[in-house]
């Protein structure tokens, strides 16, 4: 993989304006919003940093810097493959005690583990979290219908919590997301920070070049 | 239960029809040299969606030979050469349609469910030689079965749990992909169109099942009765939806590759329409609007 014009799938003497369409196409398909909770998110984010680094390579090659490709990093131009937002907990605070519990059960969803998370969950309190929460793990195993029961009892129960309202749309949108322009970044489920995913993006980083 | 995954015919290139149909009697004649001709009269879309993703998947070319064969003696078919993918999809084929078989056969009274208690009995070795070349698959099959029985008995008034029985099931036909990242792909893709599959299978059936008192998830769920309101047809409309969806993202992570364009075709465009036609009551099973082979 070291042609960033394959990459893309554009041919080499494809015009700038072309190129920045096909890495906006890419980018719209792999960004993290289509695979919120997803237990295929890791494949997707590293899909979108091959992009982000043909494409950044493209652009650096074409403006006469130098043509290597390999080892250069994201930022500036590109879009970041991280979703960025408020920080786990925000909004949440009449949790009170339950927080460590609740910051471990988004862990174990984070991390796949649904059956551990629906254990931890039987030891909280059923308020607005337990039930965002369990429509959380819902989703994340591809029970939709249940999900969407649940986050509309945590935002009937919880009505000013961004987090719940948001998951409770995004279901009622069938998993599309629609993006203006801008591409206004996301908060993805189970309280997965911009530090996290920071965290996730440089494991993945490691395990890459670990395995080549 | 069968039926629903096919292409959709107008805005399918001439190139990618073709393809469609070597894989299809590629399939065809894989199925009957590893389990015997009669498990060729199972053969069906469904079937030949999974051997052309497991083709994709494990990255098999488009390659083709010409082939004469018993439907069609006089001409001869471009057929895909014989391949792990076609192997691997022929044996689930039959293990899938085998176990479908039984359970008719365990539903229906004694006489009614003559037919399939024949076919069953002339299909046993092909599904037994199926079976000692997949254990792990065929296991798989039983246990969702299993559980699938469970909850249809208890009258679950879950859509999700009854249809992740079922999704389960076609998931468990890509533990055999060798790669483990397009496994993965493969595994959530199948189990999304195998979820979308049974609940579009149990609105279709509704009032079939509603006369004959058989266990119908939507039934259980809408109490209202076969004549779902609005609100029940928004919320499986939204659920299948949902499923279409994570399966369209799944499959955006395999590998471009000469399948591509007839998988698109039947995720974005043929499983819409089925949806379509299924939830306005429209869908007719032996109408063939997919590709004639």
């Amino acid at each position: 993989m070291n042609d960033p014009y394959s990459v893309l799938g554009v041919s080499s003497n494809a015009s700038d304006d072309e190129i920045k369409r096909v890495y906006r196409d890419l980018a719209r398909k792999y960004h993290p919003d289509n695979f919120q909770n997803n237990p295929l998110a890791d494949l997707a984010e590293e899909k979108m940093k091959e992009i982000n680094e043909a494409y950044e390579a493209i652009t650096r090659m074409r403006s006469g810097g130098s043509s290597s490709y390999s080892g250069t990093r994201s930022g500036g131009s590109s879009y970041s493959g991280g979703a960025s937002g408020s920080s786990y907990g925000a909004g949440s605070s009449y949790a009170g005690g339950n927080m460590a519990l609740y910051a471990q059960i988004r862990n174990a969803i984070n991390s796949g583990h649904l059956d551990l998370a629906e254990h931890l969950l039987q030891q909280a309190p059923q308020n607005a979290e337990w039930h965002f929460l369990a429509g959380s793990i819902a989703y994340r195993r591809g029970w939709m219908d249940e999900a969407l029961q649940q986050y509309n009892r945590a935002c009937q129960m919880d009505p000013s919590n961004m987090e719940y309202r948001r998951a409770l749309d995004y279901m009622q949108r069938a998993g599309v997301v629609y993006r203006s322009a801008g591409f206004p970044s996301m908060r993805s489920f189970g309280g997965l920070t911009a530090t996290e995913c920071c965290a996730s993006l440089l494991c993945a980083n490691c395990l890459c070049h670990g395995g080549c | 239960m069968f039926g629903y995954i096919r292409p959709f015919r107008d805005e399918l290139k001439m190139r990618d029809f073709d393809r469609f149909r070597s894989a299809y009697c590629g399939l065809c004649h894989t199925m009957g040299r590893r389990c015997g001709p009669l498990s060729r009269l199972l053969l069906n879309y469904d079937f030949t969606f999974l051997a052309i993703l497991l083709s994709a998947a494990c990255e098999i070319p488009c390659r083709g030979t010409c082939r004469r064969c018993v439907v069609h003696p006089l001409q001869r078919r471009g057929c895909s050469e014989p391949s792990q993918a076609l192997d691997l999809a022929a044996d689930e084929s039959m293990i899938l349609a085998w176990w479908k078989l039984r359970d008719n056969v365990q539903d229906k009274a004694f006489f009614k469910g003559l037919p399939d208690r024949f076919g069953a009995a002339l299909l046993r070795r092909a599904y037994r030689r199926a079976a000692r070349n997949r254990p792990e698959f065929d296991a798989m099959t039983q246990q969702c079965l299993d559980d699938l029985r469970v909850l249809e008995q208890a009258r679950s008034p879950s859509l999700d749990r009854t249809a992740d029985a079922s999704a389960r099931l076609l998931a468990a036909a890509a533990r055999s992909v060798p790669d483990e990242n397009r496994m993965r792909v493969l595994e959530q893709l199948l189990y999304h169109v195998g979820r979308w599959i049974y609940l579009a299978d149990a609105f279709h059936d509704r009032k079939k099942d509603a006369e004959s008192g058989a266990y119908n998830p939507l039934l259980c769920c809408f109490p209202e009765g076969p004549d779902l309101g609005p609100e029940a047809r928004e919320r499986l409309e939204l659920t299948m939806t949902h499923s279409l969806n994570l399966a369209g993202s799944a499959f955006s992570l395999l590998p471009e590759g000469p399948w591509s364009p007839v998988l698109e075709n039947i995720l974005f465009l043929g499983m819409p329409a089925a949806q379509t036609a299924v939830l306005a009551d429209a869908w007719n099973p032996g109408r063939r609007r997919g590709v004639r082979e």
